[in-house]
């Protein structure tokens, strides 16, 4: 795209920004593909990717400590221990910490930046509908969480099945990794809603990290204290079949109970309440997620 | 393959930005905007008003984020109620506040939003490349944007509305916070962009001194309706003056002036003489040098047309 205007202009040769300037007749992506790069950009900066390395210690080091279980087992199994950690349940604590750690620093990161610069006006002058912002942070945070709780189950899955003997350890190991990563899913699903939408709310990032890591680490102990107060995890009392639905965590174990998992994890059996579980997951992700469309609703029109 | 392209595209409105009987009355019954009807040529326009004016409101209408209560407005042709998403891929638009993250390179911000724009990703590299070049930020485009000054970081808000190769511009107070120095070069900008690079823009300032340096034509609107809106010559016009700085025997001059058919009035240490054609220097020289004054300053100036305003409001729009 050689212009002639270049050439034309005769004082060029001192003034650099005297080129003259180029039109672009070229192809523009459209609104999808628009949304799509913002979700890949997005993505990217879940794990500091493009960012300084500062904002790279916690996804690296999130990430280090959720699979180090992993890499024990295939340890362990290769001296011909069995699995240590079920593929549903996979270290139920830790697994909650290192999540409420990542979504507390990242999500953040994702969506206080944006607010605190004030620089929505910037993307919402562009061809981007309002929802189009939130949603493509929803799912590139969702795929974050996705692949930080679902590659600690692959190296579990992988370093069980180097030490199969036959293919029918292997098969069954398959077997019991598929319902696995569907928990992964749901945490993934529904953390990621929980934490963006409290992460929205505030464009002061440590107040946003504070937020998320409170409200995620409050319910979660404030439930745990009350399963135990009711008799523990054995406890087959309607309190503690219910206490976890205190809690974002335990209300994903208690779905993951209900839909025939069979590990012992986070919570009491929630019995025949399952399918409140079940209710509370949906509406508490219809609520973050409705939350957040009315949070950026309200921003672009401001 | 620039040249090959007509330079007007058949089918390209004789205005840019067109609105009619525009309302916004926002919840609680606040009136932002009553009844506007303005047509915007292409070009560089002004649009002018104090704070409250309404400014705010038209370009948030003509963007396409909040829909009007009544009225009409379109932009380039397109209906901004129901085309909004086409025509923010035609417009670029520059924010009045801070709108940009500290701790990432201008580079990677105005790539950014040109791939948010829908450029291709080499295509919004290079074209970010070259914005900042045009905004005259081509050495620093590698430092992190909190390190920039605030005259920079304005050219950056300014390189991110231009990346997209927008047909129009829509620039909010793109002189707030700025030294008189760097308000000259913005706006030298701007004049640049509009002259040169083919693009329309409306700028949005409430100092009419500063943007009637720069703008074709003035829209000026008051609490949400239309005050006047013409071509800048015609709002200049006849008010040319002189003014005329003597260190001392400033009442003599006048009166001396007076003598001479002038009605000098004065404004401080200076008298502004109407500036009816060349002879009025002779005359004003001629009366200096007959009282033999100090004479320290002549120069001519204008009227700011806030004061044209004044004397015109009610007048009829155009």
């Amino acid at each position: 795209m050689s212009d002639s205007t270049v050439s034309a202009q005769p004082q060029a040769a001192g003034v650099i920004h005297d080129l003259g300037y180029r039109r672009y007749d070229g192809p523009r992506l459209g609104r999808a593909q628009i949304v799509r790069a913002l979700t890949w950009h997005t993505f990217r900066s879940a794990f500091g990717i493009g960012r300084g390395v500062k904002a790279k210690i916690i996804p690296v080091l999130a990430f280090v400590a959720i699979c180090l279980p992993a890499f024990a087992n295939a340890f362990a199994v290769a001296r011909g221990n069995p699995r240590l950690f079920g593929y549903d349940v996979y270290v139920p604590q830790l697994r909650v910490v290192v999540v409420t750690i990542f979504l507390a620093a990242q999500a953040p990161e994702l969506v206080s930046r944006d607010l605190r610069n004030h620089v929505l006006p910037l993307y919402f002058s562009r061809p981007l509908r309002r929802g189009d912002y939130p949603l493509a942070k929803y799912i590139a945070l969702t795929a974050a969480c996705l692949l930080l709780i679902e590659v600690p189950l692959l190296i579990l899955y992988v370093g069980t099945i180097a030490s199969a003997k036959n293919g029918h350890g292997v098969w069954n190991e398959t077997k019991a990794l598929i319902p696995g990563l569907g928990v992964g899913l749901m945490w993934a699903v529904l953390m990621s809603a929980v934490g963006l939408f409290l992460a929205s709310l505030t464009g002061r990032r440590a107040y946003a990290t504070g937020i998320v890591a409170i409200s995620c680490f409050l319910t979660w102990t404030v439930s745990e204290v009350l399963i135990q107060v009711e008799g523990g995890m054995t406890a087959t009392s309607t309190g503690a079949r219910i206490a976890g639905l205190f809690s974002p965590f335990n209300i994903l174990d208690g779905v993951r109970i209900w839909l025939g998992g069979t590990s012992p994890g986070e919570d009491a059996n929630p019995g025949h309440f399952g399918p409140l579980f079940g209710v509370f997951a949906v509406l508490l992700l219809a609520a973050c997620l409705g939350g957040l469309a009315a949070r950026y609703r309200k921003v672009s029109q401001s | 393959m620039p040249a090959s392209q007509a330079p007007e595209p058949p089918g390209e409105p004789a205005a840019v930005i067109e609105t009619k009987a525009l309302t916004k009355v926002y919840p609680r019954n606040v009136t932002a905007l009553d009844g506007l009807a303005v047509n915007v040529a292409p070009g560089v326009t002004g649009l002018v008003g104090a704070n409250g004016a309404g400014k705010s409101t038209l370009i948030k209408i003509l963007l396409g984020l909040i829909p009007p209560t009544k009225g009409q407005a379109k932009v380039l042709g397109h209906d901004c109620a129901t085309s909004g998403e086409t025509i923010r891929t035609l417009l670029g638009y520059m924010p009045e506040h801070d709108c940009l993250p500290p701790d990432v390179t201008a580079t990677e911000f105005v790539t950014h939003l040109g791939r948010m724009s829908g450029l291709p990703p080499t295509v919004a590299k290079e074209r970010a490349a070259e914005s900042l070049r045009h905004v005259g930020l081509h050495e620093e485009r590698y430092r992190l944007i909190g390190t920039y000054s605030t005259g920079m970081k304005q050219r950056v808000k300014l390189a991110q509305a231009l990346v997209g190769d927008p047909r129009l511009l829509l620039l909010d107070e793109p002189t707030n916070g700025l030294d008189p120095a760097g308000r000259t070069a913005m706006l030298e900008l701007i004049a640049r962009i509009g002259a040169e690079f083919g693009i329309s823009i409306m700028v949005a300032s409430h100092l009419l001194g500063e943007i009637e340096r720069i703008c074709d034509h003035l829209v000026a609107i008051e609490a949400g309706r239309l005050l006047r809106a013409d071509t800048i010559t015609s709002f200049t016009q006849a008010s040319q003056v002189l003014a005329v700085e003597v260190e001392e025997g400033l009442a003599q001059l006048q009166a001396e002036l007076a003598a001479h058919g002038l009605t000098a009035t004065a404004q401080q240490r200076v008298l502004l003489v109407p500036l009816g054609g060349d002879d009025t220097y002779d005359v004003v020289r001629d009366c200096v040098a007959a009282l033999a004054l100090p004479l320290c300053r002549l120069e001519q100036r204008r009227h700011q047309v806030e004061e044209l305003f004044r004397d015109e409001e009610g007048a009829p729009s155009v």
